[in-house]
């Protein structure tokens, strides 16, 4: 092969010719060597900078007035939320929704994206990985909490029991809980498997620099990992079963949380667009988010080389192709409702974005209500938003970048929002239609959810490598004594 | 500790790693080989080495549909909640159970999997305490180790050092 055609595009071949020697093109690290690479990745767990406790603060601020909301909720009782008939699923289930679909991002770029041989989701794969697990880790309190007593939440796991009842395996609801269960399970377990190798190299880079503690600490994650051909054999093998076997199930999950919402007969719900339109709702928010955490993570260590302009560069790709299926879905929506014919459907579609519950009012002439600012927050953030990434420029602007995928979380938390609260606003008898204002536990619970899901991330990032390292070797250059001349 | 005889060296470079990996089996021994990261090049070199993982992984895959279509149906059966005619025993809702363990005891399996071939493979292949002291396999460097009969580690020490081995030892235990 002539040494012009690698990594630059081939009119032959149809593609980029990668040339597994010279690294990927626009990924600068995978010109390093291994041992600058542990380096790099080390000096990111060395201790923080006082703004780092200072930001801590402020998640374990948020934390906290979580921790209290739901206190007063579990001990005063689910009454003293705003849910009430006929809106009984509120901020708790689009607190849900909008966390389950932030967990989706990790395991389509690590599971996802290393079948499809993506060289670009190396450097960010683990921390959206971490992400998933907080993310799912957040959301799945709020259906417990949403039960009202969440102390009785195992009364959905079938286990055999006095009153010799069973689960109802055809209720959405119940596959609901199987599948955020498995998703969170396979999150954890396919985060903690990419872990080990990792965790070897502290162990070993501990004992190198005479760290006999911290060595001591890392020994035990690492289960005796000494990185053999024999080891690595059954490793990479089981690692490719297991991204085939999470990638169905990033695209079952929110599918499956979508049903919660499509099985009923509700106008607005009632749909079979809503699996697709989750999946790539879910997927959509998902990368914002790894943007809006990860674009801080570059700049405050400094890893240019690692999360580099092409690596954002390719997430703003899918996050606009992911926009585009979305504002899709909305426009079908519309469309369907008119076109079914169903006055209920037509009904609910007009009352979205032009609703007419004037105790939502926020201005106090009736003119602009809660569910207007909802739909149009949605359709700003995840349509109009995110049109600017089109341009290769603004791609590359990481301000711009980052406040785009703010917007789009921003828009995406209001879509969920829009979907449970108007739709259950006005279902079918006008007398039965109802209200809905969240009270300040909602509030404060939804705000600590936040401050948990920050928490975690933080303290991730401070004390587990927030790259895989490993992964990082694989994709670098080899030490090669006699290079090919070729090259 | 297990016992070990033979001879260990370090490598900085990935093509004299794999050059002495097939010298040694062209001696007729198969070596364990140590690597910051899984590289191609040295499975090629051991002869395309495979991994039962995906069989484990098949098997109890097969196991959790089978649980998560009998559990349902059993339940559905042993308490019957008829709901306007519909079909008691129905299966498409209970594909989404069937889907849900299918993966999840396919998944819990393979890492199980993964721990106890490796964990066997260490068993089957002992290394010298000496290996696991040198801290820089998961950093920078390769490692071939070969066991041998007392007699023949001469030979590999030579095999090691043409090849531009860094270090190299010699175990007799």
């Amino acid at each position: 092969m002539h040494a012009a055609a690698l990594n630059q595009y081939d009119p032959e071949a149809g593609r980029v010719v990668i040339d597994e020697h010279l690294g990927h093109p626009g990924i600068e690290a995978t010109t390093l060597d291994y041992g600058q690479i542990n380096d790099d990745m080390l000096a990111m767990l060395e201790k923080p900078h006082p703004s780092y406790f200072l930001l801590l603060l402020g998640f374990l601020t948020a934390l906290g007035l979580g921790v209290l909301s739901l206190a007063i909720q579990v001990d005063v009782g689910i009454g003293y939320s705003g849910i009430s008939h006929p809106i009984m699923w509120g901020f708790y289930i689009t607190n849900f929704v909008f966390w389950v679909g932030i967990g989706h991002a990790g395991t389509l770029i690590s599971a996802v994206f290393y079948l499809t041989r993506a060289p670009w989701r190396t450097a960010i794969y683990r921390a959206a990985e971490a992400m998933t697990v907080f993310a799912v880790m957040t959301a799945g309190l709020f259906p417990l909490l949403h039960t009202g007593r969440p102390w009785l939440a195992y009364w959905l796991i079938p286990y055999p029991n006095e009153r010799l009842l069973w689960v109802n395996f055809k209720s959405p609801l119940l596959w609901d809980v199987f599948a955020v269960s498995t998703y969170m399970t396979v999150s954890i377990m396919f985060f903690m498997l990419g872990l080990i190798p990792d965790m070897a190299i502290l162990r070993d880079e501990a004992m190198r620099r005479g760290q006999k503690l911290k060595a001591l600490i890392y020994a035990p994650m690492a289960l005796a990992w000494r990185g053999t051909n024999h080891q690595w054999v059954h490793y990479m093998r089981g690692y490719l079963i297991f991204a085939a076997l999470a990638t169905p199930l990033v695209f079952s999950v929110h599918s499956i949380v979508s049903w919660d919402f499509a099985m009923s007969s509700v106008p607005g719900w009632h749909t079979t667009i809503f699996a697709p339109y989750f999946v790539a709702g879910a997927i959509f928010s998902g990368l914002a988010m790894v943007m809006t955490v990860l674009i801080p993570v570059r700049v405050v260590f400094g890893l240019e080389q690692y999360i580099s302009t092409h690596v954002v560069n390719s997430v703003c790709k899918v996050i606009i192709f992911t926009s585009v299926v979305v504002g899709y879905a909305y426009a079908t929506e519309f469309f369907i409702a008119w076109y079914s014919g169903s006055p209920y459907e037509r009904a609910i579609f007009y009352f979205r974005p032009f609703g007419e519950m004037t105790s939502w009012t926020l201005t106090g002439d009736h003119k602009i209500t809660f569910p207007q600012i909802a739909f149009w927050l949605m359709v700003f953030c995840n349509v109009i938003a995110p049109i600017p990434l089109w341009r290769n420029k603004v791609r590359h602007n990481l301000v711009a970048v980052w406040i785009i995928c703010g917007l789009i979380n921003v828009g995406m938390w209001f879509e969920r929002f829009n979907i449970v609260g108007s739709s259950l606003q006005h279902e079918y008898i006008p007398a039965s239609w109802g209200e809905y204002w969240p009270t300040i536990v909602e509030v404060g619970i939804t705000i600590g959810s936040f401050g948990f899901f920050f928490t975690l991330f933080s303290l991730f990032a401070k004390n587990l490598p927030p790259m895989a390292i490993m992964e990082l070797k694989e994709a670098a250059n080899p030490p090669l004594k006699n290079p090919p001349k070729e090259h | 500790m297990a016992k070990f005889t033979g001879v260990w060296a370090t490598f900085a470079y990935l093509d004299e790693t794999t050059e002495t990996i097939e010298e040694v089996r062209q001696k007729g021994v198969q070596p364990t080989v140590l690597s910051p990261c899984p590289r191609h090049e040295i499975d090629h070199a051991l002869g395309e080495p495979q991994s039962i993982v995906p069989w484990i992984a098949l098997a109890f895959g097969a196991l959790g549909t089978f649980i998560g279509f009998s559990l349902p149906a059993w339940t559905a059966s042993d308490w019957v909640l008829p709901v306007s005619g519909k079909p008691i025993l129905a299966i498409p809702p209970f594909a989404v159970i069937g889907f849900e363990l299918t993966i999840l005891m396919a998944a819990f399996h393979t890492l199980a999997g993964i721990a106890l071939l490796a964990v066997i493979d260490t068993l089957r292949n002992p290394m010298p305490s000496s290996v696991k002291k040198y801290v820089r396999f998961q950093r920078d460097r390769f490692g071939v180790v070969v066991p041998c009969e007392e007699t023949r580690i001469e030979e590999f020490t030579q095999i090691m050092k043409k090849n531009g081995a860094e270090e190299v030892h010699a175990e007799r235990n």
